[in-house]
């Protein structure tokens, strides 16, 4: 094994865990940890948490490991696969060792899960947040930053000790970090496909959800290295954007059999939360500050933030074009509202420009992707004859 | 005019059950429900008559449940099924606190009280996956006959992981396993688990109390007994007269009216049972 | 199976027709300003969500206020969804987006807005996102087709107990904002004054809303408090601000009190009263109402009846701090912008205060505001409180989600089983009463059913 395999597979092996499994191993590492915080998606300031001296731990549901037993009593039908198995992992005590989980305005089922999850909890903080959906008002910056700053005083009392401006500084500096050096592999694999694969990238990506950043920036950078130095032909595919599963993440091996059917995603929404800032936030005296800034001016689109400036059908054709693609695949989780909402007017979009599109639902208890394979492979064929 | 009867017109098969006054049943009857509900109702009780030489005149009270309850002319009143399924099982099992209900379309958990009062109800009637159609269409499918494929599926050792929750779908996942030669047993296994998985999610909600009957046509098929205890992690109770358990329950009722009419008893003689004391 | 005997033809039409009629009269009238304006009188118009809304303030610019949810209703329960909801999904809309939305977009494509339409094409659509996520969706793609400015208020949802000094500020920013859009569109001065006056009207709807409520804590409830309100919820929420809504509301009030003064309620006989969580089936109303009528169910009190606004808890607007009432109803006054915690304790008020039997949750397909955790919601009222909670399913909008034979015999278990306890209570009760002694007659459980009666009344020889 190479040793860019070897990361790899360390990654797929950290994806195998459990949330609470992850946390415990970090620890391992690291009995500095003070504990962990899990962030249900899309995004949260995880920064505030790593300032608060615990692990920011991306909470993406069990991914089909855990049989819901429990949740689905409280949840019934109609439900996106990602809030029951939460909820399970909750109600089977498997998140037992966090502080607590920050949820957010992304959907209505998140809001009423973030609910459920708090009357079947005690003493953990269970938190919310109103990420702001009017960047055009004026007091837009002022309401962000007090959110934010209503979070960190949350988990400060919940800990009992205070969370610095200075810890804010550097784990923005932290984070700021990770995230350039995660948008660089996403840059290689846009200009050098055949130096990267979309399942490898997407495998490293997530990792990054569940270690420690100071454990991740080495793997990173490490990626990063092998990645630059390899070699190999472009593949004679389509060039697509993957959009949609910005929240419930697809099976990798949804992502490998994309790329068996002679696809080649050069850009996605993939995790993409924990990527949010296509460029550096610095603090400069005013962290929290900055961080609401850069998220009302300066983050990447997603289905659950509104921008009348900066309309996401905009933003998906910009997308393709800085990637060099010509095709768009859809593949939001099923039952998932704001994505199939949001397809409708994508699908106009892209229907007005001539552009072709594929819809591709998946949920976490997927083990059969013979369906799948078969509708991206007509795709491509479609395009690759045209 | 001591007699009571129950008619279950269900969807696929009609039962019912004539009781004499001291609750020991007198005839049951089977057969298939068809096109025409109201006839399949007359029948059933046409049957029942001639089957235990019982006058027309002597029956006190009819009882209809079933989704057909309705259409039932010789019915003097109806109650629904859940209350007859919670009814007739705690006759059979006095210890029942939990009854699992699987017919040909629907599956129900019913929490009962000592009495065999419903306290509590929840139903899967939206959808197939999880009730006797799916597993009708998994033996279509394999070509077999609905009674083979309880024993068949007890045999198999590594049951198959199912990821369809649609009936309709799960037929051609079955095909894609058979071709990937998979053994019939353990294709039939993975099946009655996926239905048992989906039945205690079900269960759950109205909590689950032992003892924990199972009754309904489904209640039939020893794999599908098997793989509910299994996921249980209890023993269930299961009758042979589990598809009539309906009618029984219907029968109960029934027998309430003909004991309390004033002629046939003094209140001393009502079977404590449903006086609540 | 009917459990009660049907009502006497006189006292049911009087009972509807009053405040029924009054409703409608008012809401017609509304409907046919959209109408005309439909034709293009150059009237400004704007778009408006039902859910904590600021409809004053467009009535103080004299903006025509549409409320396309209102719209999805009526399609509904004139049973004419249908065909729009698929035209949508032919369009791109998945099986699992909200019906209410689907209605109403393929009513627009099939060009039910505009002119040869019923609602004028918006001239500015302002989007109230109050707790619901898809009206920010649902206005987006309604700007999309009309191409009319789309003005967003951000109203943060209540998640720390009541709003922060932060959410409070925000909002009237917000409401500011809103209000230079209006001047910018009409020409006009925003005039306060007018303003005040708009909420006193609003001031007095509410508080003949909140004195009807309170009514139906009377035995027998003089309203039915979920299928009757749907006469003062289009009022309350849209034509809030009127003087035809408040005078509405008084003439309710004194109609609904002189019912209570003679005892009359809404059945013949008020068997179990209940509460009912979530938006009822509007393409089978009539239908759903019955299966609850044939047990003498009668709602006391709903949930969905507050989506616009909870008034029976105190809250008025207030014409001496305009614009900061608007924003408190906005963010704390109105069920959708609350936790699903917080819905747990209104009900809990609501059995208490209001003397319910039971809690029925009808959960739809197409809302995940209301239904994404309601079996957490039946747990909690179940077991931990020991409240009869029934849970039925179907959709607000979708006619192809009601099963009625499955719906019935959920509905008929349900009651079969209170009323059971109930009559095993009373025998009890009887069997231990030494004035009735041994020839106390033991209840059945089937005697509450009227039905029931009259078959055995025909058996020959028998005698109840």
């Amino acid at each position: 094994m190479s040793m860019f395999d070897e990361i790899v597979q360390r990654c797929r092996d950290l994806l195998e865990l459990l949330p609470g499994q992850a946390l415990a191993a970090a620890r391992a590492r690291r009995p500095g940890i003070g504990g962990g915080f899990a962030v249900f998606p899309v995004y949260a300031p995880v920064e505030i948490i790593h300032a608060a001296g615990l692990m920011p731990v991306g909470l993406f549901g069990a991914g089909g490991q855990l049989e819901i037993l429990h949740a689905d009593s409280r949840f019934a039908s109609f439900i996106c696969s990602i809030a029951k198995s939460t909820l399970e992992l909750f109600l089977r005590g498997e998140m037992k060792d966090f502080c607590g989980a920050v949820f957010s305005s992304i959907c209505d089922v998140a809001r009423n899960l973030a609910s459920v999850v708090k009357r079947n909890t005690a003493g953990q903080l269970i938190e919310y947040l109103h990420l702001p959906q009017n960047p055009d008002s004026s007091r837009a910056p002022a309401y962000t930053r007090a959110e934010f700053e209503r979070f960190r005083t949350n988990l400060a009392r919940h800990l009992g000790r205070p969370i610095s401006d200075a810890a804010l500084a550097a784990s923005l500096e932290t984070y700021n970090t990770v995230r350039r050096l995660t948008n660089e592999l996403y840059e290689q694999r846009r200009r050098r496909p055949e130096s990267i694969s979309s399942a490898e990238l997407c495998v490293l990506t997530r990792a990054g959800t569940r270690m420690m950043p100071e454990d991740y920036i080495p793997l990173l950078r490490d990626a990063l290295e092998q990645v630059r130095a390899r070699r190999g032909r472009p593949r004679d595919s389509v060039q697509v954007v993957l959009e949609g599963a910005f929240c419930e993440q697809p099976p990798v091996a949804l992502i490998e059999t994309v790329e068996a059917a002679g696809c080649q995603i050069r850009d996605d929404d993939l995790a993409v939360g924990w990527r949010l800032f296509p460029a550096d936030v610095h603090g400069d005296g005013d962290p929290l500050g900055a961080l609401a800034e850069a998220y009302l001016q300066q983050s990447l689109y997603t289905s659950v933030r509104y921008d009348r400036a900066h309309p996401r059908t905009a933003g998906l054709l910009e997308r393709m074009r800085a990637a060099g693609a010509g095709a768009v695949i859809f593949a939001p989780a099923k039952f998932c509202e704001p994505a199939l909402l949001d397809y409708v007017l994508f699908r106009q979009t892209l229907d007005a420009q001539s552009v072709p599109h594929l819809k591709l639902e998946f949920e976490e208890k997927m083990w059969t992707f013979e369906t799948s394979r078969s509708e991206v492979e007509t795709f491509a064929e479609s395009m690759l004859f045209d | 005019m001591k007699y009571a009867v129950g008619i279950d017109v269900g969807s696929t098969q009609t039962k019912a059950v004539m009781l004499d006054p001291a609750r020991a049943i007198l005839a049951r009857v089977l057969l298939n429900t068809g096109a025409n509900v109201k006839l399949a109702g007359q029948r059933a009780l046409e049957t029942l008559l001639s089957d235990s030489g019982v006058p027309r005149e002597e029956v006190g009270f009819v009882v209809g449940t079933g989704y057909g309850r309705y259409k039932i002319e010789a019915g003097d009143t109806q109650v629904t099924e859940i209350s007859c399924h919670a009814r007739g099982a705690q006759m059979l099992f006095p210890g029942t606190r939990t009854v699992i209900d699987m017919g040909g379309q629907d599956t129900k958990a019913i929490k009962v009280g000592s009495e065999g009062d419903v306290l509590d109800f929840c139903m899967n009637d939206k959808c197939a996956a999880g009730t006797g159609r799916f597993l009708a269409g998994a033996a279509e499918v394999l070509g077999m006959k609905l009674e083979e494929i309880g024993p068949a599926a007890l045999k198999g050792a590594r049951p198959i992981r199912l990821s369809s929750v649609c009936t309709v779908f799960v037929e051609s996942e079955i095909l894609g396993y058979l071709a990937a030669r998979q053994s019939i047993q353990d294709i039939l296994a993975g099946v009655h688990e996926a239905i048992a998985t989906r039945t205690v999610a079900l269960v759950r909600r109205v909590g689950i109390e032992p003892e924990v009957t199972f009754t309904g046509g489904v209640a039939r098929n020893v794999g599908m007994v098997r793989a509910l205890e299994k996921k249980l992690a209890q023993p269930l109770n299961v009758s042979p007269e589990a598809h009539y358990m309906g009618a029984l329950g219907a029968a109960l009722f029934a027998l309430d009216h003909v004991l309390a009419r004033p002629e046939a008893a003094s209140v001393e003689d009502v079977p404590a049972a449903w006086v609540g004391q | 199976m009917s459990a009660v005997a049907p009502a006497p033809a006189s006292q049911a039409k009087e009972y509807r027709g009053v405040v029924h009629d009054l409703s409608s009269e008012i809401m017609t009238a509304w409907l046919g300003q959209l109408r005309e304006a439909a034709r293009g009188d150059g009237r400004p118009s704007a778009y408006l969500m039902i859910s904590g809304n600021c409809v004053e303030i467009l009535r103080c610019f004299d903006i025509l206020p549409i409320f396309p949810e209102i719209n999805a209703l009526q399609l509904a329960i004139r049973k004419k969804s249908l065909p729009y909801i698929m035209k949508s999904e032919e369009v791109g809309y998945a099986s699992d987006n909200c019906a209410y939305v689907k209605a109403d977009v393929g009513f627009t494509l099939s060009g039910g807005v505009g002119p040869g339409g019923n609602i004028p094409r918006p001239t500015m659509i302002v989007c109230n996102f109050v707790g619901c996520n898809v009206y920010i969706k649902w206005f987006e793609h309604c700007a999309a087709m009309f191409g009319s400015p789309l003005v967003m208020l951000d109203i943060p949802f209540v998640r720390g107990g009541r709003p922060s000094r932060a959410d409070v500020d925000y909002v009237q920013a917000q409401l500011r904002e809103l209000i230079a859009r209006c001047e910018e569109l009409t020409g006009r001065k925003f005039d306060l004054d007018r303003l005040r006056e708009i909420l006193r009207y609003s001031a007095r709807a509410e508080e003949g809303w909140s004195r009807c409520k309170e009514l139906c804590k009377q035995r027998p409830a003089p309203f039915d408090a979920y299928f009757d309100s749907i006469n003062m919820m289009g009022p309350i929420n849209a034509l809030r601000g009127t003087k035809e809504a408040a005078d509405f509301f008084d003439r309710a009030v004194t109609h609904y009190s002189d019912l209570v003064a003679r005892g009359v309620g809404v059945l013949p006989e008020e068997r179990f009263r209940i509460v009912t969580e979530g938006p009822p089936p509007y393409p089978y109303y009539r239908n759903f109402r019955n299966l609850f009528e044939s047990w003498g169910a009668v709602a006391v009190q709903s949930t969905y009846s507050t989506v616009g606004g909870t008034w029976e808890f105190g809250f008025r607007h207030d014409p001496d701090r305009p614009l900061e009432s608007i924003a408190e109803q906005m963010l704390v006054h109105n069920l959708c912008n609350r936790t699903l915690l917080d819905r747990y304790q209104q009900i809990r008020a609501y059995v208490e205060e209001w003397q319910a039997d039971a809690l029925v949750i009808h959960s739809i397909k197409s809302c995940r505001l209301f239904s994404a955790g309601q079996g957490d919601m039946r747990e909690y009222f179940s077991k931990e409180l020991g409240v009869p909670t029934l849970m039925v399913e179907s959709d607000l909008e979708d006619p192809r989600y009601y099963a009625e034979a499955q719906m019935k015999n959920r509905i008929d278990a349900f009651f079969e089983a209170l009323q059971y306890k109930r009559l095993r209570g009373a025998a009890a009760r009887a069997a231990t009463d030494e004035t009735h002694g041994s020839a106390a007659r033991v209840p059945l459980p089937c005697e509450g059913c009227a039905a029931a009666h009259e078959k055995t009344r025909l058996l020959p020889g028998g005698a109840s």
